[in-house]
């Protein structure tokens, strides 16, 4: 084993900053879309749901390594745009999480109680805003769990942006190992990093959940008992 | 020990934290007998029944079935509780197998009988507690509580055990499903299987019962025969207590339960 | 077209080696999941302690990193696992870790109830398991363990980076010589799509069949 594999470590530790990068633009991108999407297969019409089927069935159904390639390689230099590897990741992942978010905010809508909608109706309110008032705030709420585990995917997953050669983690590790010739130290040194981000990620989004969570609202518990 | 004494507890304690749930208990039961045990909720009544099996471990004190001793740590509990029949509140039927299945897997599984014997004897006590054949491949959420309980009832009778206990058999049916379940435990008492018994039902127990125990606070506060405890107890609290059960019926030539024809007393 | 003619079987060969893959890590992760999932609910100390250590590193480490610990990392002691044999158990123990957490939830969630029944009839603990927890544990599992799967087969695709010649591997190499890639990775997404949707569908009717019937 080779000892000067140390003194890499902190290279690997910088790709952090591309790896939130990743996540959280992955993340932001998916909720973007997601959220439209879910309210659109609870409410929407017949067309509108099957569009939204198909590309959430796309979306889920195709291994995002393939993605990657697909949209790196094929899909935007054949519209003409040249974009960073970064940029693609980051959009491939918004366009996947989106699509996996879009059934966690479903549920959460469908979840919440009919008779909310209902009492909502009874005082004059408008289908837009019971949505808005009534229904998105309780669900957000409990599709926060759902949506913290997504992130602890989005984390391991950006890890595959490394065959785009994204200055992420892994790339990074991957770049120590070979010029070493250590190999296992740097992987599991890699892995132990992605295993504190996803601790302290999960921990922050509960403690979110906490202070926003709802007494008697479904999953929620509160002071209340 | 006396031979025809099937089971014995002798000084039972149990506390769960600080609640000291029961304060020596001790009971016995011959062979062929029915004993019910009668008390508010809160007496201890489902422990001391669970401590009989050891599903409950008791504090302190010790129970023996024949002449094994239960609460020795050496002695394979399980052989032991094979012979104990056990009724729960709850039914807790296994919820993945068919009524036939959940007669027959104490026999398949624990008493090690070959499948044809245990086809059969399981099909026999089903019909005993009156489980008809278009019933025995139902699974339990396709039956009703009294079928349920019933089917409960054969599951434990079919490894025929030394003695059956049912913890309040009755108490999570709907009234109309009662009686069918009280029918079956009558004519099994009758029959001779000896059984005890937790529960409220006062008519039930003076129709049935050899003995009543009546339970407060964690102990046995008197026993004797039903028409005793029930009419004339010696103590205020068991009277207190069969006072108020019979209020709602209100109170007759007798005293108590306008309801029970003369014959029985 | 040329292409097309040289395409298509080597795709082909490259389905066939994804499926060997699967064929012996898709069973494998729900053993071990199994395994796993009962002994974090019943295990003794220790082997809950080894357990879980199993499950909280093979569920934390990306996939990716896992793979090249087991065929890179293992060579630095001299232990050389080949392509196939690397990501198998990779995926087993990457699936598996995922799994378990869907079993033991599922084990949990079974009332205490039956387990007192079982004892009351003289079961031993292993047969109150063997016999009454897992078969209901197993089916309230179910959705869990065919939604792991699934992402297995689509993971699947990163056995690539250590060089197992499967689909993606496959399709990459031709891109890399042919220089079609819309052609190349659209086939490959829609292949991927058909083995998901015909695994979701077996699954759906594998949850029918093992559904315990109910006049709910």
């Amino acid at each position: 084993m080779n000892a000067e594999v140390l003194w890499y470590l902190p290279y690997i530790v910088e790709g952090i900053c591309w790896t939130f990068a990743l996540v959280f633009g992955g993340l932001a991108l998916g909720f973007i879309i997601g959220l439209p999407i879910a309210i659109g297969q609870v409410y929407g019409n017949k067309v509108v749901k099957a569009f939204l089927n198909v590309y959430v069935w796309f979306f889920r159904g195709v291994p995002l390594i393939v993605l990657l390639f697909l949209f790196f390689w094929g899909v935007f230099p054949a519209m003409g745009m040249k974009l960073s590897a970064l940029t693609t990741s980051i959009i491939v992942l918004g366009l996947r999480s989106g699509a996996y978010q879009s059934q966690i905010f479903r549920g959460a809508i469908e979840s919440v109680g009919e008779g909310q909608v209902v009492a909502a109706k009874s005082i004059g309110m408008s289908g837009f805003q019971t949505i808005v008032h009534i229904v998105l705030p309780q669900a957000l709420r409990i599709a926060i769990p759902g949506w913290t585990n997504e992130y602890a995917i989005l984390l391991k997953d950006s890890a595959i942006c490394f065959t785009l050669g994204v200055m992420e983690v892994l790339t990074r590790t991957r770049y120590v190992a070979v010029s070493t010739g250590t190999y296992l130290l740097p992987y599991v040194f890699a892995g132990i990093l992605y295993i504190i981000l996803t601790y302290a990620g999960t921990k922050l989004f509960n403690i979110v959940y906490e202070k926003y969570r709802i007494p008697g609202l479904i999953g929620g518990e509160g002071k209340y008992g | 020990m006396d031979n025809d004494i099937v089971l014995k507890a002798e000084n039972l304690h149990k506390s769960y934290g600080k609640v000291k749930v029961l304060k020596g208990v001790s009971l016995e039961i011959r062979r062929g007998e029915t004993k019910v045990i009668m008390g508010p909720s809160g007496a201890g009544k489902s422990t001391l029944l669970r401590c009989l099996n050891l599903l409950t471990k008791p504090d302190k004190g010790r129970v023996w079935l024949e002449n094994v001793e239960l609460t020795n740590p050496k002695v394979n509990i399980n052989k032991v509780r094979a012979k104990i029949g056990f009724v729960f509140q709850e039914f807790n039927l296994f919820h993945h197998l068919t009524a036939l299945e959940n007669v027959m897997i104490g026999l398949t599984k624990v008493k090690k009988l070959p499948k044809k014997e245990a086809l059969r004897k399981a099909r026999e006590t089903l019909l005993t507690v009156h489980i008809t054949e278009d019933l025995w491949d139902k699974y339990p959420a396709q039956l009703s509580g009294g079928q349920k309980q019933r089917v409960a009832i054969a599951r434990a009778l079919a490894m025929d055990p030394v003695v059956m206990l049912y913890d309040e058999p009755t108490s999570a049916l709907d009234p109309q499903l009662v009686g069918e379940v009280l029918q079956v435990i009558k004519e099994l008492a009758r029959k001779g299987v000896t059984s005890l018994i937790v529960t409220h039902e006062v008519d039930f127990a003076l129709e049935i019962a050899d003995e009543i125990m009546f339970m407060n606070d964690g102990k046995i506060v008197e026993k004797g025969p039903p028409g005793e405890v029930i009419f004339n107890p010696k103590h205020e609290v068991t009277r207190k207590f069969f006072e108020k059960i019979s209020k709602p019926y209100g109170v007759g030539k007798y005293g108590v339960l306008e309801r029970i024809s003369p014959s029985i007393i | 077209m040329v292409f097309w003619k040289e395409f298509l079987p080597a795709l082909f060969s490259g389905i066939v080696a994804t499926l060997k893959l699967l064929a012996v890590a898709m069973p494998a992760s729900v053993v071990l999941g199994v395994l796993l999932g009962t002994v974090r609910v019943y295990g003794g100390k220790i082997v809950k302690t080894i357990a879980t250590a199993v499950v909280v590193v093979f569920r934390g480490f990306p996939l990716t990193v896992t793979l090249l610990i087991l065929f890179f990392g293992l060579a630095d002691f001299h232990i050389n696992l080949t392509p196939y044999w690397a990501a198998v158990l990779g995926f087993t123990l990457c699936g598996g870790s995922y799994q378990s957490e869907y079993i033991r939830g599922a084990i949990r969630s079974i009332d205490k109830g039956q387990s007192v029944a079982a004892k009351a009839l003289g079961m031993s603990k292993t047969q109150e398991i063997i016999y009454i927890i897992l078969p209901q544990a197993l089916r309230r599992a179910l959705p869990g363990i065919s939604n792991e799967l699934i992402y297995m087969v689509k993971y699947s695709s990163l056995a690539f980076i250590i060089g197992v010649p499967e689909m993606f591997s496959i399709a990459k190499t031709f891109n890399s010589q042919w220089f079609m890639p819309i052609e190349v990775f659209s086939i490959l997404a829609i292949m991927y799509l058909a083995m998901t949707t015909i695994v979701t569908l077996g699954f759906k009717l594998l949850e029918d069949k093992l559904k315990i019937p109910s006049t709910i």
